[in-house]
């Protein structure tokens, strides 16, 4: 089949970017929007845009019905349910289905399975992919589980089999003190589950998150498209992601692309999907475990689309239209590299609290190897009722030295004034000496957030500015200090060209 | 040419700018040119010379500078100037917002610091505070409204006093 008409179940930056793939491959776009977004860039962009509900993600962009009714009274031959909202939804695959609507991602019932910590756990682990070694020892005596702790290596943290949420959970670092460990965590998980069953799994200590985006079409071919570093998180949030990795090996790099391979397989995954690793120590010898499958595009896509010169909006058509990936994993290779860095509208000096706001001046950069996927443009709100993402800038460069410079030369020279930002931070992250040695774990940001942190300093050309701006402020269309309204940030833009 | 002058606050401290009418800015010791040479966008002479872009908003200047921003306020001008204007900058909202309580109506006295209006934006409260003692003189807003930053929310008339803060 061919896809004539998408629509995009989904809005800001990703929704912009899956509507310009659906222009380039002649594919007629649908845009839907909540009562929030009606005049934003995703349905300014769209051949058609449908209303779905007010502005409340649960009934707009979170609304199965919603949604399935736009693609039908639109007649989509296809749904893209972008990244986030519906994407890893198995209900709504199943919707879709049901109402003879190409979903553009896996089968509902593959996102039900790598939904699932531990169907997809045991799926992986009968595929021979390595997951984090772990057990519930039959022999629950102390040094039955003290037992399963040296079996496993140390050090270990011993767990309520029964449930989560770090209730009843124990580090264990050394056979000493292990018995009293044991007790303890077997007392709070009785107290806290009912069941004082324990749980022993190996600690990774500061791991490195390495995530391998892969791709299957429905004719049982899948490749991978290599890694993308993902350490660099604050509070479990990712900021900068980038192609290749820094401290892959060659030999590692192609051991992960397998496993990644056979569990997409074991799977049998249809789509682009990410399987993420948990990876620890380095070199050769570097081990490697599976953490979970993400069943859709991920929202740093672009670092692998730069340096394995594929789109994958487009291979995801392609395989949706029931087309045969036209490479083998031979074909593939890694060139360069690329750094994608997440702005958000959100305050570093005051605990990256989220900001809404009129953007009153946004500026992107632009230049050779610069990318900048954005959902807004000047003039628009950052609203406050979704992910506070403004704008995503990938910079791709012959070296990794390279990329970060372009990174951090461009984020000098984009302007985005009337809501604050983490432009500042990431700069300061991009210059910090053990990212640059490419030595970062997933704990780094958070062990070091003072440091990272932007400093007051006040440049005396800033306040020149400041001062400018009031002026030509006066001197502008409005007239006089008492005008009924003089500061009204609409009067601020206008006789700006918009 | 004569020199206007420009208070700004930054944090704690006031700076101010003497600006003449070709172009010249003076900051204490520092001077140079500064041309507008875009919306919102600035050149400052010098070697080598800065971009820089700024732009106002309610008493609030917005300032991009290599890959920081700045806001700076502008303290509130002294008697004779319009009442509404005097409070632009606590009694607007700051960011798009619910309205989640109003706790004074038109006539009743308020202290400096009084919370006068709650906000709800991003599952967090905002509290919209009295700048100075006063009588609420109108109230522009009623709990559920949806406000958009920089709607004015509340007039306060002030008292004489509150005039040499």
């Amino acid at each position: 089949m061919t896809l004539r008409r998408v629509l995009i179940a989904n809005r800001g930056e990703i929704a912009v970017r899956l509507i310009r793939a659906c222009r380039e491959a002649g594919i007629e776009s649908v845009a839907v929007y909540s009562d929030a977004d009606c005049a934003a860039l995703h349905v300014r962009s769209a051949d058609r845009a449908v209303r779905i509900g007010p502005a409340s993600p649960a009934e707009s962009y979170l609304s199965i019905p919603a949604l399935i009714a736009a693609a039908q009274d639109t007649r989509a031959d296809a749904v893209h349910p972008g990244y986030g909202f519906l994407s890893e939804r198995a209900e709504f695959a199943r919707a879709c289905d049901a109402a003879g609507i190409v979903f553009i991602g896996p089968p509902a019932d593959v996102i039900e399975r790598m939904g699932s910590k531990i169907a997809s756990r045991e799926l992986m682990q009968a595929a021979n992919v390595p997951v984090v070694p772990g057990r519930t020892p039959a022999d629950q005596s102390d040094e039955g589980v003290a037992g399963a702790a040296r079996a496993i290596g140390y050090p270990v943290l011993v767990k309520a089999s029964a449930g989560g949420g770090g209730k009843g959970m124990r580090l264990v670092r050394r056979d000493a003190g292990a018995h009293s460990a044991i007790q303890a965590a077997r007392r709070e998980a009785a107290a806290a589950f009912g069941d004082g069953t324990l749980y022993v799994e190996r600690l990774i200590e500061r791991p490195r998150h390495v995530e391998i985006q892969v791709l299957a079409d429905s004719h049982g071919h899948v490749v991978h498209l290599f890694e993308r570093e993902c350490s660099l998180q604050r509070r479990h949030q990712k900021v900068i992601e980038e192609s290749p990795s820094p401290k892959l090996t060659a030999s590692l790099r192609a051991r992960m692309g397998e496993a990644a391979v056979a569990a997409t397989r074991a799977a049998r995954y249809r789509g682009a999907g990410t399987i993420e690793f948990l990876v620890e120590g380095e070199g050769d010898a570097a081990g490697f475990y599976f953490l979970e499958m993400n069943t859709r595009l991920q929202v740093e896509h672009p670092v692998t689309e730069a340096v394995a010169g594929i789109d994958l909006v487009r291979a995801q058509f392609a395989v949706a239209a029931g087309a045969r990936l036209p490479w083998q994993q031979a074909d593939l290779h890694q060139r360069g590299h690329a750094i994608e860095c997440r702005i958000y509208a959100e305050d570093p000096v005051n605990e990256f609290l989220p900001q809404a706001g009129r953007l009153l001046l946004y500026r992107e950069p632009s230049g050779p190897g610069l990318r900048v996927d954005s959902g807004f443009v000047e003039g628009d709100s950052i609203v406050v009722h979704y992910d506070p993402l403004i704008a995503k800038l990938i910079a791709y460069g012959e070296t990794r030295e390279a990329a970060i410079d372009r990174a951090a030369t461009a984020l000098r020279r984009f302007p985005i004034l009337g809501v604050r930002t983490n432009i500042a931070f990431l700069l300061n992250l991009l210059g910090d000496r053990v990212f640059r040695a490419g030595r970062a774990h997933t704990a780094y940001i958070d062990e070091h957030i003072g440091q990272l942190t932007p400093e007051a300093a006040l440049p005396i050309e800033a306040v020149a500015a400041a001062a400018m701006a009031h002026t030509s402020r006066a001197t502008g269309a409005v007239h006089g200090e008492s005008a009924a309204r003089p500061l009204d940030p609409w009067s601020t833009l206008t006789g700006w060209g918009r | 040419m004569t020199d206007r002058t420009v208070t700004l606050r930054y944090g704690d401290r006031e700076h101010t700018v003497s600006i003449s009418g070709d172009g010249r800015v003076r900051v204490d010791d520092w001077e140079r040119s500064v041309a507008a040479i875009g919306a919102g966008e600035f050149r400052i002479e010098g070697a080598p010379a800065t971009l820089v872009w700024a732009v106002a908003t309610g008493s609030t200047r917005w300032v991009f500078l290599d890959g920081r921003s700045y806001e700076f306020e502008v303290p509130r001008e002294r008697a004779g100037r319009s009442r509404s204007r005097s409070h632009q900058g606590s009694l607007t909202a700051p960011m798009p917002a619910t309205v989640r309580s109003v706790n004074v109506s038109a006539g009743a006295r308020v202290e400096r610091g009084d919370t006068l209006i709650i906000l709800e934006a991003m599952k967090m409260e905002l509290p919209v505070k009295s700048g100075s003692a006063g009588t609420v003189r109108a109230v522009h807003c009623r709990e559920g409204d949806l406000v958009q930053p920089g709607a004015e929310l509340i007039e306060i008339d002030e008292t004489a006093d509150a005039e040499n803060q």
